[in-house]
């Protein structure tokens, strides 16, 4: 009798025994974490005194500092531009691999390859590659010193593929402006055009200086129109690199997503005679939308935390103009000169994570959630 | 039968144009990195212009490379020259009509690759102990307007020691073009007089991983004095081992149990999943640094440590299981059917017995995917270990030692080459990871959200 009541209470204690690792990181490691930085928040902590009651202090504080304002300005740039060009492209890009054609496999994993990699790998080769005397700067010599022939081959090439639209136009056979096949041709025999042209010396290359813009030491701003809204090139540098390597994994989500349309809605659009514009707007886009939910708030938080890359770079590229919150947070509970501001550090972490709420649940407000999509 | 020839025409043109467009995108995407790697393998990564001839990479130096080796003593694919091993040297200049050809000037250079550190280290200098001789002419012959004459000389080590390597010199009066040598010089420096090699013994694969090598070769603890870099590829191993073991049993523990039982307080520790999953973690890191700091509340001390900060405990207790792992486990025991489970226990299994009897050994496809997603989280985490672990060098994982690299080279002008090459070294264990178990990583990014 007393062994079955035994068992009875250990039947009762097992979901908390296996659950009991979990229990204890997500408590202590976030839980007791996230209450004691909101705490920290109100104090004047610095990691060795007892830490005091200020109020609001922290928040007002923050608020007041140059460096805050730069990291948050610095980061809603980062997470806005980075957001909307990886989803955008992303989607391009599934929109054109999801073709049955052989060895599809192998090109989707060589996409997705800069995406396994760590940030460290990945930004240190993309430091490497935005040198001064580096590879990218040596691309846009060329492009300049090509300028003019890459202008003229375009020319042609637009002019090829009018003169074959429109043969086929004149002898009645239906046939699209940007038809591929002549699309293929008309740049295929532009391209040998202007090689000809260049190795004879017909079509002139510009002799000019090699491109020697500065990547990342510098405080210039782009694009100078926008005024104040531009951003640093430092970050601008940063952005790229980071687009290139998140679209690809975003990418595969919106092929899967793809596959899922069934295959009837096409069929009854192309009974109606729908455009591919229609297709795209009137099927893909809606069919498409729990994968825009997920992909969109994946972006903003992940682009929100963005600290790997800004500490790699760390004194190679001024602390102004690549500062986001995340590093913000960081740089002041572990400054290399004063004493550490525990206090505002956790009102800039509060901040930061209020900050994520509010985006998260605007952009959902916005994209209209789908219910199950947004499992994040 | 014209139409038809047509359409297929166009069908042909159709999936060439794809494939056109696939491989721009290829070397969008992957460019860089494969560029990146072959100039890992260059004398100077940051050449101008950028060029994809590579010297290491071309089968005549690889020859030469082999043979030098061979011929001083050592094995050709390792390197090495042995005691009294006699390595012969051709090189070829070329002189204008009316200026008179003269040998060059042959010296076995007292120099150290890495810098005054590693200088300390070595006892033996193979300029010590080796002679030059016979330097003579081999061969002259006219072309282009002057004259190619082909120098051969002998470096010859006269003791009993054996060196790893042999730099070596060659000076020749002003506007004596060097053209070409046994080996291709790793640069050539004052206005093209000097030719000037790290290693004319190297033998093949330290000729071409010159920098892979240097890499583990160059970086020395400060306060240990043991090589860095093999350590910290240890370390990142020992890590990534031991989080993905903690993980796999306290996921699929938790995910069971969020998934199958009913319990008092269920609802809250979900919601609490899902919360934290949203929170940054540059918002929990300054408590949980301080936890560490302290030793988890004092609980260390009971077993001797004073603070967890700068030991693997630390990681390892911080990051047993993942809110996002628990999670993927959690919807795959969702998806299990009730039967499986009734049945065991109508039979008087207890929760535990079920668990581990029945729903664990169903759960393969999943823990594959976790551990796959696991180690590659670990291998590739940077902002946590940055906060932890401090010193010394020997404890950092490869990400910090990555960093390291690049302040250690990057000091006072770019050395890029070992920066590239530590870069490919850390990132190979992951790539191979990518081939061999891709469908994994794809499953997995919907789950865990953006890399760390």
């Amino acid at each position: 009798m007393r062994n079955l009541s035994l068992r009875r209470a250990g039947e009762k204690l097992a979901p908390y025994v296996l659950l009991a690792p979990f229990l204890f990181t997500l408590i202590i490691f976030f839980g007791y974490a996230f209450v004691r930085v909101v705490y920290f928040s109100f104090t004047n902590y610095d990691l060795f005194q007892q830490p005091q009651w200020v109020g609001l202090k922290n928040y007002v504080d923050i608020f007041r500092d140059m460096d805050f304002a730069r990291a948050m300005k610095n980061s809603l740039t980062f997470m806005a531009v980075v957001t909307t060009a990886q989803t955008l492209f992303a989607l391009l890009l599934a929109l054109f691999l999801n073709q049955k054609v052989r060895g599809m496999k192998f090109f989707r994993a060589a996409y997705y390859m800069p995406s396994v990699a760590s940030s460290v790998v990945v930004t240190l080769i993309f430091i490497w590659f935005f040198q001064r005397r580096g590879v990218l700067n040596f691309l846009i010599s060329k492009f300049n010193e090509y300028r003019n022939v890459i202008v003229l081959f375009l020319f042609a090439a637009a002019v090829l593929q009018l003169l074959q639209v429109g043969w086929e136009k004149m002898r009645k056979r239906p046939v699209t402006l940007m038809e591929p096949a002549f699309l293929f041709l008309s740049l295929l025999v532009s391209f040998m055009l202007m090689f000809a042209g260049v190795r004879l010396g017909f079509i002139p290359t510009r002799d000019v200086a090699p491109a020697d813009i500065i990547w990342f030491n510098t405080i210039k701003t782009w694009p100078s129109f926008l005024g104040p809204l531009s951003f640093s090139v430092p970050l601008g540098a940063i952005m790229m690199f980071n687009i290139w390597t998140t679209s690809p994994t975003f990418m595969l989500l919106y092929l899967a997503g793809l596959q899922d349309i069934p295959r009837e809605l096409y069929e009854a659009a192309a009974m109606d005679g729908a455009e591919r514009w229609h297709v795209f707007r009137y099927i893909i886009v809606p069919q498409l939308k729990p994968i825009t939910f997920l992909v969109v708030t994946m972006g903003l938080i992940g682009t929100l935390q963005m600290f790997d890359q800004v500490a790699i770079l760390g004194a190679q590229a001024p602390r102004q103009s690549i500062i986001t919150l995340a590093y913000y947070i960081y740089t002041n509970i572990f400054p290399s000169s004063s004493s550490p501001r525990v206090g505002m550090a956790s009102a800039a972490a509060i901040f930061l994570a209020l900050l994520t709420f509010v985006i998260v649940a605007a952009q959902r407000k916005v994209l209209g959630s789908e219910g199950d999509g947004g499992h994040v | 039968m014209a139409g038809m020839y047509r359409l297929r025409a166009r069908r042909w043109t159709n999936v060439a144009a794809i494939y056109g467009f696939l491989l721009l995108l290829s070397i969008v995407f992957m460019g860089p990195f494969v560029f990146a790697f072959l100039s890992s393998l260059k004398d100077n990564p940051t050449e101008w212009p950028p060029s994809l001839l590579v010297n290491q990479l071309k089968p005549s130096n690889w020859a030469a490379a082999f043979n030098l080796a061979k011929q001083g003593g050592g094995n050709g694919f390792t390197g090495g020259f042995g005691p009294h091993g006699e390595i012969y040297f051709e090189a070829t200049y070329w002189t204008a009509q009316g200026q008179e050809p003269a040998p060059p000037e042959v010296v076995v250079a007292r120099r150290v690759q890495g810098g005054a550190a590693l200088a300390l280290r070595v006892e033996h200098y193979a300029a010590d102990y080796t002679e030059v001789r016979d330097v003579h002419q081999v061969d002259q012959e006219p072309h282009e307007g002057g004259l190619l004459t082909t120098y051969g000389f002998t470096l010859v080590n006269t003791s009993d020691l054996h060196f790893d390597t042999v730099p070596m010199d060659l000076t020749v009066p002003m506007r004596q073009q060097f053209v070409s040598g046994t080996l291709t010089p790793n640069r050539i420096e004052r206005l093209g007089r000097a030719q000037s090699w790290d290693n004319v013994s190297s033998g093949l694969f330290p000729y071409v991983l010159a920098n892979y090598a240097r890499v583990f070769r160059e970086n020395y603890s400060v306060s240990t004095g043991k090589k860095l870099f093999g350590l910290w590829i240890r370390n990142s191993f020992f890590l990534a081992a031991t989080r993905v073991l903690t993980t796999l049993i306290f996921a699929s523990m938790a995910g069971y149990v969020l998934a199958r039982l009913k319990f008092w307080g269920k609802g809250a520790i979900f919601g609490l999943l899902l919360f934290s999953m949203m929170v940054p973690q540059q918002v929990t890191f300054i408590s949980n640094y301080l936890v560490l700091r302290d030793g988890i509340f004092g609980l260390s001390r009971l077993f001797g440590v004073p603070t967890l900060l700068n030991t693997y405990g630390g990681l390892i207790i911080s990051g047993l299981v993942g809110a996002s792992s628990v999670f993927i486990m959690k919807q795959f025991f969702e998806r299990l059917p009730a039967s499986l489970e009734e049945s065991a226990r109508i039979d008087g299994a207890s929760t535990y017995t079920v668990f581990f009897r029945i729903m664990l050994p169903l759960a393969k496809p999943p823990l594959g995917a976790l551990t796959i997603l696991t180690f590659q989280g670990v291998w590739n985490e940077f902002f946590w270990p940055l906060v932890v672990i401090t010193s010394p060098q020997d404890k950092y994982p490869l990400t910090l030692g990555l960093l390291t690299l690049q302040r250690t080279y990057g000091a006072a002008s770019f050395d890029w080459g070992p920066i590239l090459a530590g870069t490919f070294i850390s990132a190979l264990p992951v790539l191979i990871l990518f081939v061999v178990f891709q469908q994994y990583f794809v499953e997995g990014i919907s789950f865990s959200g953006n890399k760390e």
